[in-house]
């Protein structure tokens, strides 16, 4: 018996150290309505190095409570300085924000495309039929959200909307969900969910309403009462193709071989837009290809990268891996002077028929794992 | 083991289990949920000859099996003439109710691994593939892990028909097919598509994420019975009743009864009306080109023991941009795959109230609940995913938002 109890609870004990050893749950989500939406990617170019010709991008955003919803959006324009060359290190991103409000009605979706914006026009005329025939060429028809700017003529960069209250105060709502349609002059599309972080304690609002927001960590000076959202995740995994593989399914169906790029998009958690202060950190590649073989690189970003994964490093090719699938597994490690920023990020597919350099694209949010345990801030700019 | 010690532990293990995940798109699982697997490499059905590209991958470092069941829900014409699958819905008879009929298979997965295989073709030993198919590589007669992991074991068969379509669920098990608590899978799935109909691009790809549903820690019973989510009372004249809080528990309480998170309460679809003109390409001087969403649903619960079918009431509330809100409902048997315009039971896109014409405005935001009744042998949550195509050019997959959660859980029969 005293050996049976024994048993029981050298089985709890093994159990709930089991348990604490699973790996955390990301807190970032992509389907969960949040109080931070972040859009990774959002480009709007008629031609450049380093975009394809003719994309635009949709963004939809609702609220998805039975009250107003008010948030604080900020584009990011992350294009090269010298935007008619590719990108490098000394060719850096321009990082330059421009905000604006948007205000959302019970319920109410809303929608712009980034290259033309959404003026305020109450005459903006709504779809219908009459005997005629039907109008559905209505654009920008509903309750418009707001004045929303036009990006600039060349955009490459992110989009952040901040729930906040009526005054332009922070809180922690959760009533916003959002994606984006990434569309190319062919009609070829991508889509994937805004990436949101959730507001802690809801029913308290524990936000203290500054302007220096807190994504997970300790209390500290600039968070006095502590961690106000949920942490980016301490790692981020990307399945995908090897560089330069080819597409099964294209191979069985054209009969010849086809070729997939993966190009990821990485954005830091942490900015400071009251001081036009890019965050930045290196990222930790671990690669595990079919075999189980495991292989590593790394890559430092500032502010906001896009790039084949081919520039990181030629480890990701079909020739090195020797596979046609990996699994990535991508961690922020502290730079020089201590900093740990986490990231968030959209990955787009791109499978190229053979002999073609004209592909179909295809985006996917990543998976998280685990919390950034050293906090993000995001720092926004007060009213003077 | 001393009194303080095993409080300690039973603190540790409450800590542990306080930080359940949610069902996620973006975060492994413990089961793996792919709404739509679709094989039509001849093109009956009208999209382009297309097969589906199936991804998984163990995030552990320990190997992992998976259990994983296709359920068929191929809608056969009662007259063998045409075809009940969008677009081509030119059956000359009716379309039966799909039957879900489930085909299950087992693969092992060495640490940190990522597998894949051709819906139209299955996945087998590399020695047994024809050569560049997807297979499992770890095998005696191929290779080995660094660490002696293998794959032997793993066989996936060809989906049963071409044209198909499905979903698919894949649970964590371990070698004695044993339901295990390990959030350690991840998933994808990639549509292609070639031949694409009305002058579309010569290839054409969409991909969505696998819906991860995680394990509670210490609430498996290994039994083949899966508990995915609710609350039940414990105690008191209402014991082992649905209860949504202790008021429903005289003389009890509520607790959770859930060995897996419960699925989601409401499921959001933002989506553009049907026939929406896209803005961009209007932009781009391409008026009147029009959006059409398709979107499918498939319930949580599922009874692959009986192969018996349940139906659940789906009640939509359609938002447009000017927040006025419309409603409609309809059912849900299994697997449901269709246009938003045509959850209207009408001929005419333009008369829905998913269409443009109807709505007003470009874009709209859907809530879609799946309605409890009182059975207890099965759940109403639902899961799904939502496709965008663009007349002449590409689709886009995308997957659904989720909000809040159910007191009634969804049940999972293993044969």
């Amino acid at each position: 018996m005293g050996s049976s109890k024994g048993a029981i609870r050298s089985g709890i004990l093994l159990l709930a150290l089991v348990a604490f050893s699973l790996p955390a749950p990301a807190d970032i989500t992509t389907e969960r309505s949040s109080s931070i939406l972040i859009f990774p990617k959002v480009i709007a170019t008629a031609s450049s190095p380093s975009a394809p010709a003719n994309i635009d991008t949709i963004i939809q955003i609702s609220n998805t409570s039975n009250s107003m919803a008010f948030a604080h959006c900020y584009y990011v324009n992350a294009a090269p300085l010298d935007p008619s060359s590719p990108p490098s290190a000394s060719n850096p991103p321009l990082c330059q924000e421009v905000d604006f409000d948007i205000y959302l009605t019970k319920q109410q979706p809303t929608h712009w495309v980034v290259s033309s914006g959404r003026r305020v026009d109450t005459s903006d005329k709504t779809c219908g039929c009459t005997s005629t025939g039907c109008f559905k060429d209505c654009f920008d028809a509903g309750l418009d959200p707001g004045g929303i700017p036009p990006v600039s003529d060349f955009f490459v960069g992110e989009l952040r909307c901040i729930e906040v209250d009526s005054s332009g105060a922070p809180i922690n709502g959760n009533h916003l969900k959002g994606e984006a349609t990434i569309v190319t002059a062919d009609g070829d599309a991508s889509k994937y969910n805004a990436v949101g972080v959730m507001g802690l304690n809801t029913n308290t609002n524990s936000n203290n309403g500054d302007d220096i927001l807190c994504l997970g960590g300790a209390s500290s000076g600039s968070c006095p009462t502590g961690a106000e959202y949920n942490a980016c995740p301490a790692t981020l995994i990307l399945n995908h193709f090897a560089m330069g593989a080819s597409d099964p399914v294209l191979d069985e169906l054209l009969g010849s071989s086809s070729s997939v790029d993966t190009d990821l998009t990485l954005v830091p958690c942490t900015q400071d837009f009251q001081n036009q202060i890019p965050g930045r950190g290196v990222i930790q590649f671990l690669l595990i290809n079919e075999f189980e073989e495991v292989f590593s690189t790394s890559t430092t970003i500032s502010c906001w990268a896009t790039f084949p994964l081919s520039r990181v490093n030629s480890v990701f090719s079909t020739g090195i891996l020797g596979t046609r699938f990996v699994q990535t597994r991508m961690t922020p490690v502290p730079t020089g002077d201590g900093v740990q920023s986490g990231f968030v990020g959209v990955a787009e597919e791109y499978h190229f028929p053979p002999g073609s350099n004209s592909g179909s694209r295809a985006a996917a949010n990543l998976h998280g794992e685990g919390q950034n345990q050293s906090g993000d801030l995001i720092t926004i700019m007060g009213s003077f | 083991m001393r009194p303080g010690l095993l409080r300690v532990s039973l603190l540790l293990l409450l800590a542990a289990g306080a930080v359940w995940a949610d069902v996620a798109s973006d975060q492994a699982g413990a089961i793996l949920v792919f709404p739509k697997i679709l094989v039509d490499t001849s093109n009956l059905a009208g999209r382009g000859r297309l097969d589906t590209l199936i991804r998984v991958s163990n995030t552990s470092n320990q190997p992992i099996s998976m259990r994983c069941f296709y359920a068929d829900a191929t809608p056969v014409c009662s007259t063998g003439q045409g075809s009940c699958l969008w677009p081509n819905l030119d059956c000359t008879g009716t379309c039966g109710v799909p039957q879900c009929q489930e085909l299950d298979f087992v693969v092992n997965i060495t640490a940190r691994q990522p597998v894949a295989w051709l819906a139209s073709q299955g996945g087998k030993s590399c020695s047994q593939s024809p050569p560049d198919v997807p297979c499992f590589p770890l095998t005696p007669d191929w290779a080995f892990a660094p660490n002696g992991q293998t794959n032997t074991g793993s066989l996936i068969p060809p989906v049963g028909q071409d044209p198909f379509i499905g979903e698919m669920k894949c649970i964590a098990v371990d070698r004695n097919d044993v339901p295990v608590e390990r959030n350690d899978l991840k998933g994808e799935v990639e549509i292609v598509r070639v031949d694409v109909p009305g002058g579309g691009p010569e290839v054409d790809v969409e991909s969505y994420n696998a819906i991860g549903i995680p394990a509670i820690s210490g609430t498996n019973n290994g039994d083949n019975t899966l508990r995915v989510g609710g609350n039940l009372c414990s105690g008191g004249p209402n014991a082992q009743k649905v209860c949504a809080g202790a008021a429903d528990c005289p003389g009890g309480t509520c607790v959770s009864a859930g060995e897996y998170a419960g699925c989601p309460n409401v499921l959001i679809l933002d989506h553009f009306f049907h026939g929406a003109s896209d803005p961009v390409l209007a932009n781009q001087g391409q008026n009147g080109v029009p959006v059409t969403t398709v979107l499918t649903l498939i319930p949580c619960s599922e009874d692959f023991l009986n192969q018996a079918l349940h139906t659940t009431t789906v009640q939509f509330l359609v938002f447009n941009e000017f927040e006025q809100r419309l409603s409609t409902s309809r059912s849900l048997t299994c697997f449901d795959e269709r246009p938003i315009w045509s959850i209207i039971n009408t001929r005419d896109e333009d008369r829905s109230i998913f269409s443009a014409a109807v709505s007003g405005t470009l874009t709209g935001q859907t809530r879609i609940l799946g309605v409890p009744d009182k059975d207890t042998g099965h759940g109403h949550g639902l899961l799904g995913v939502a496709e965008e195509f663009r007349a002449g050019g590409g689709a886009a997959a995308f997957n659904l938002h989720f909000g809040g959660s159910r007191p009634q859980g969804d049940l999972i029969y293993l044969p």
